[in-house]
């Protein structure tokens, strides 16, 4: 309707680099599509979540999660497919900007899902854009991969090797150096694997809320973090080995 | 964007086009310059955009009628134009029936009188050709008094003109104008009082009836009156003319042509209360009523207004929303900005909530409304958020009251809005609840809000939300997991062999056998020793468990898999069996249980039927007044039904284009065929077929393929209308079906009918060990002692809020509030079955409170309401 304000001539700003097909195709498929494309989006975000929200746009025929390539796991996106391009469109219209789990996410048209869309592009098996991110987000795994990789480097040179736990504080390495093996890993282990699932996800919460784009003073504090994602503390466990899931999902039509 | 677009799009605006000025003089004259300057080489486009604008931006329509009477002074071909234009679009959409159209385009036409383009005398010729019909409509003899509807709209239309306008027909041509009123006034004693009980949001119009509430109609035409006693000032409405006066009244005023408005539909031959019952409806579709006011604020926070001006606002802001509709970004500076001198955030709250609640539905999805809310929040950090709490408050005090439909969508409106502000809420407020009883409307409020607010986030994240009242931690949802009969952990162990065969049945899918494989080991090796209740419990439960961990892996079991439930429950009643399993499964998570009861009736593993006779089951209707778990899954199943039908019918209607266009075509390829071959006898006398055999050839396979199509379309189109037909003889048993199970369950619980029993009766009959007494905060509608609600009284003091029903009665209260709001929303789909209905289910030996109810949420007309 409120046509004078748009332009229509833009009706997505990102062009994905693996469609087979002209500008011109990849618009058409944009403005016929019933699927949606999610993003940013926390990794910890189960599927019935995103069904609750996005059902109020309309009858949801399939959920795609988006996967790291690597670990098998939810790495913040997902394809959302509904019946009618009506509500597709309505999804968009009112979804995308606002909070699921804490976060500001993002709705757009996609342009039809296909099998393989479902994996993270980055080098390290997550989205692109968590390769080279330089802050701490504890919704997407901590910091970004490439931050961590250096990170892991640094603390091996520190640790000798003891810190296998996979944890460390989120503090940029010049601060690390200073705290060895002591604080940092006392409080990773106690709230490592074991610890209980939701708990440890509410300190997750704190200590982003708190120290979001912060200073270092402030993330200092918050500081048992994992540095890779955890499992994610919300699927339901059941008879099922991951392994199973995972086929299921690259199985499915 | 040109810069003249850019000065015509953002006058009246605050805006750095016009450098943050908010004169409308300057505005109007800066706009007008640069307008003038391009006048002469791109009037088409300045027209054509000038009246989006007009269209588009209504509440900016004086300005734009200002500037139009400058350029009247300038080009008055060009204003010709305009006028004619506006004739024609106007014609378009009375023919249409576009009802936003006309209103606005009669806002404009005032306007463009007020600014001397148009003779007042136009206009009211206008007005009398719509009130003309109107007051043919509703005439018993002449008219078809069904179409009320349209006749009240039209009325509605020449009143909403009259703020923008009324200052200037008064005093131009006070006796023309006069005529008119007068003319209203006649036609307000012919029509129908509309007794919207069916739309109302409160249950509580009926406790006296000697009380009649103003209709829309009747309450616009007040405000009017008290407009035209105060000489028709009005403060809402910029009246930038006055300005440029005395140069427009320089200005020629254009004709404008006579306009017609299209004949009411002709009575059906027999009249009977059913087809005009039919009729009423169907105008009712087409010309509802725009808003409905919700009045949750106390009159002491819009009461200084004139009444004219809430009108205004409301016109103003009701716009805004149905114009900038997917625009976030204007539509709430929009919202805020409004040209009008004084505050209006509760006007703004209730217009918004009115149009989330509004009956039968709002114009856009609840989630609109929703993010328009979250907007303003952002927008007026200091002011709105108060007032939306305000509102949440007032509506939770009348919640008992409050439609059932207007409950759910409360309930997933405010889940929503909180869950975009981390949870937070004073929910200290609310912990009261725990002292009412279990099914006490307030306490089953809070326990839905909750269960969404878990499905949006998760357990712990909502439990650590309640701190601050910890111990409505009772009223939360269980923690969801599945509850399996065969994990082997739970105390009660069931019988080994079961337990086995569950694992076998989990192995044989994880080692990949086909669906197929499975059916013939289930038959060979289960069914026969176990007997059906095992094989059932044994595959179902198993298949579910592995399904379990999300919603996709679900879709994955039910599609590979799904045959196996199919295969051993054929029939409804197993299909009854099938779902009560599902139920028993997921025992602890609600939304589990909706989506998997809602994607088994997608494979088409249980009937809608089935789903119904589950959902009215002893065990759930126990659910009936305190839990949304069962209505939620019956809500699934119609609205998954009336998805398939209004599926159908969009294939259809492009299929018949379809048909229409293949006609086209084949006949077209015909006639160039003929046109082809006869033109070929005509060389030289005699047929010589070598001149062009090629294209003849062509032209042959053209016309044959044309005619394929042709017939295919008409076969594919035939299929599909079977296919409807079949789906609607469904849904005829599906609402026979629906209202049968209401009916005896009501029957059997509801006082003896011969009784004088009313819902006020049944709300007032006492239990007395429950009265709660209870501290208010609020000021808004209490119950007194009777259980009559008074309208809102703000005398700011404690008053006592107690909630006295007892269950059996709420469990009727709730049930019939179900029964209306199913029948309201599928009213459409309900009316062509109404004979059958009648016959089979509203016959006389049918509860009055449960015939009331279906006949409200219909809207039908009947001796008793």
């Amino acid at each position: 309707m409120a046509s004078l304000f748009k332009d229509p001539a833009k009706i997505s700003a990102y062009r994905d680099r693996r469609f087979n097909g002209t500008q011109e195709e990849f618009e058409q498929a944009l403005l016929n599509s019933t699927t949606v494309y999610i993003g940013n989006m926390s990794f910890y975000t189960t599927e019935e979540q995103v069904y609750e929200l996005f059902s109020r746009a309309g009858e949801i025929k399939k959920i795609i999660m988006g996967l790291d390539k690597n670990s098998k796991t939810p790495c913040g996106f997902c394809f959302v497919l509904y019946y009618s391009r009506e509500d597709a469109e309505d999804a968009v219209k009112y979804i995308s900007g606002t909070i699921l789990d804490d976060r500001p996410i993002r709705v757009d048209f996609d342009w039809g899902f296909v099998e393989g869309r479902q994996w993270g592009r980055g080098r390290s098996g997550g989205q692109v854009r968590d390769e080279y991110r330089t802050d701490y987000d504890p919704g997407r795994g901590g910091y970004g991969k490439l931050v961590q990789k250096e990170l892991e480097a640094q603390r091996q040179l520190v640790d000798y090797g003891a810190g296998s736990l996979g944890s460390f504080p989120p503090v940029m390495p010049p601060h690390y150096g200073k705290h060895g093996g002591g604080q940092g890993h006392g409080g990773s282990y106690r709230h490592g694997r074991d610890y209980h699932r939701k708990r440890h996800r509410d300190d997750d919460r704190y200590g982003r809320e708190s120290s979001k784009r912060s200073s270092d003073h402030e993330s200092r504090r918050t500081s048992d973090h994992d540095s890779r994602p955890e499992k994610n503390p919300r699927f339901r466990e059941s008879g099922d080995s991951d392994d199973e899931e995972d086929d299921d999902r690259k199985r499915r039509p | 964007m040109s810069s003249w677009k850019s000065l015509l799009l953002r006058i009246g605006d605050k805006s750095s086009e016009y450098n943050s000025s908010s004169d409308f003089k300057d505005h109007v004259e800066t706009c007008f310059g640069a307008l003038r300057r391009e006048l002469a080489h791109s009037s088409s486009e300045i027209l054509s955009f000038l009246l989006q604008c007009a269209e588009l931006l209504p509440h900016k329509i004086p300005l734009y009628g200002t500037l139009i009477g400058l350029l009247n002074l300038e080009d008055e071909d060009f204003v010709k134009k305009i006028v004619e234009n506006t004739q024609n679009s106007f014609q378009d959409a009375l023919d249409s029936g576009n009802c936003d159209r006309i209103r606005i385009l009669m806002r404009f036409l005032t306007a463009l009188m007020c600014s001397k383009v148009l003779q007042p005398s136009s206009l009211v010729v206008v007005f009398e050709t719509l009130l003309s019909s109107a007051a043919i409509t509703v005439d018993e003899e002449k008219g078809n008094p069904s179409w009320q509807a349209r006749a009240d709209f039209y009325v509605i239309c020449i009143l909403s003109c009259l703020p923008w306008g009324g200052a200037e027909l008064a005093e131009q041509v006070p006796e023309e104008i006069e005529r008119v009123l007068v003319g209203i006034q006649a036609y307000l004693s012919i029509r129908r009082h509309t007794s919207d009980s069916g739309l109302s949001f409160f249950e509580d119009d009926e406790s006296g009836g000697d009380v009649v509430e103003k209709d829309f109609l009747e309450d616009l035409w007040e405000r009017i009156q008290v407009l035209s006693n105060n000489g028709w000032k009005v403060e809402s409405v910029p009246r930038p003319h006055l300005s440029f006066e005395a140069q427009l009244v320089a200005g020629k005023s254009h004709e404008f042509g006579p306009i017609s408005c299209p004949e009411q539909p002709e009575l059906p031959s027999t009249i009977s209360a059913l087809s005009y019952g039919k009729q009423k409806h169907e105008a009712e579709l087409k010309y509802p009523q725009r808003t409905r006011r919700l009045n949750i604020f106390p009159a002491s926070k819009t009461e200084d207004l004139q009444p004219i001006d809430r009108f205004v606002v409301e016109e103003y802001l009701l716009d805004v929303l149905l114009f900038f509709n997917g625009c976030r970004k204007e539509c709430a500076s929009f919202m805020v900005g409004l040209p009008v001198p004084f505050r209006y955030e509760y006007l703004m709250a209730e217009t918004i909530f009115s149009q989330l609640l509004l009956l039968p539905d709002p114009p856009f999805k609840p989630m609109y409304y929703t993010l328009v809310i979250m907007d303003l929040c952002k927008a007026l950090p200091g002011a709105f958020p108060a007032v939306v709490a305000g509102a949440v408050r007032a509506l939770f005090d009348k919640i008992a009251d409050l439609d059932m439909e207007c409950r759910t969508r409360l309930i997933l409106w405010f889940s929503h809005h909180l869950s975009n502000f981390q949870f937070i809420w004073p929910w200290e407020e609310w912990a009261y609840v725990l002292d009412l009883p279990k099914w006490a409307p307030q306490r089953v409020f809070v326990q839905e809000i909750l269960e969404r607010e878990v499905r949006l986030s998760y357990w712990d994240k909502i439990k650590q939300s309640i701190e601050n009242a910890s111990a409505l931690e009772e009223l939360l949802p269980p923690k969801g997991g599945p509850n399996f009969k065969y994990s082997g952990v739970d105390g009660q162990e069931k019988p080994e062999q079961e337990q086995a065969l569950s694992a076998e049945l989990s192995d044989k899918v994880k080692g990949r056998q086909s669906a197929r494989e499975i059916i013939v080991w289930v038959e060979e090796n289960i069914y026969p020793t176990h007997g059906l209740e095992v094989t059932l419990s044994v595959v179902v439960q198993t298949l579910l468990d592995i399904g379990s961990k999300s919603f996709t892996h679900l879709i994955t079991v039910l599609e590979r898999y799904g045959q196996v439930m199919a295969k051993l429950c054929p029939d409804q009643d197993k299909q009854v069996v099938l779902i009560a399993e599902v139920g028993s499964y997921w025992k602890n998570n609600a939304q589990m249980t909706a989506i998997a009861i809602d994607r088994m009736m997608g494979y088409r593993l249980v009937s809608n039927l089935a789903i119904v006779r589950w959902v009215f089951s002893p065990e759930n209707i126990e659910q009936f007044h305190i839990s949304d778990r069962p209505w939620e899954v019956l809500r699934n199943a119609i609205s998954k039904t009336y998805n398939r039908i209004t599926d159908l019918r969009k294939e259809i209607s492009s299929l018949k284009k379809g048909v229409i266009s293949a006609e086209e075509a084949a006949s077209k390829a015909k006639a160039d065929l003929e046109a082809a071959e006869s033109k070929l006898t005509l060389v030289e006398g005699e047929p010589v077929l070598g001149e062009n055999p090629a294209k003849l050839k062509h032209l042959k396979s053209v016309a044959e393929k044309a005619k394929e199509e042709e017939e295919s379309t008409h076969d594919s189109l035939q299929a599909k209308e079977a296919l409807l037909a079949r789906a609607l003889d469904e849904n005829e048993v599906l609402f026979l079906s629906i209202y049968k199970n209401f009916g005896t369950v009501l029957m059997e619980r509801l006082p003896d009918a011969s009784s004088d029993v009313t819902l006020q009766s049944l709300k007032s009959i006492h239990g007395d060990s429950m009265a709660v007494d209870l501290e208010e905060s609020s000021t808004m509608e209490v119950d007194d002692e009777n259980g009559i609600p008074k309208k809102s009284q703000s005398n700011g003091g404690k008053a006592t809020n107690t909630y006295t029903v007892r269950e059996k009665e709420q469990w009727c209260l709730s049930t019939l509030g179900y029964v209306k709001a199913f029948s309201r929303q599928y009213a459409s789909e309900i009316w062509p079955h109404i004979e059958k209905l009648d016959a089979e289910v509203f016959t006389g030996d049918v509860h009055p409170l449960f015939r009331k109810a279906v006949y409200s949420g219909l809207r039908r007309l009947s001796n008793e309401l």
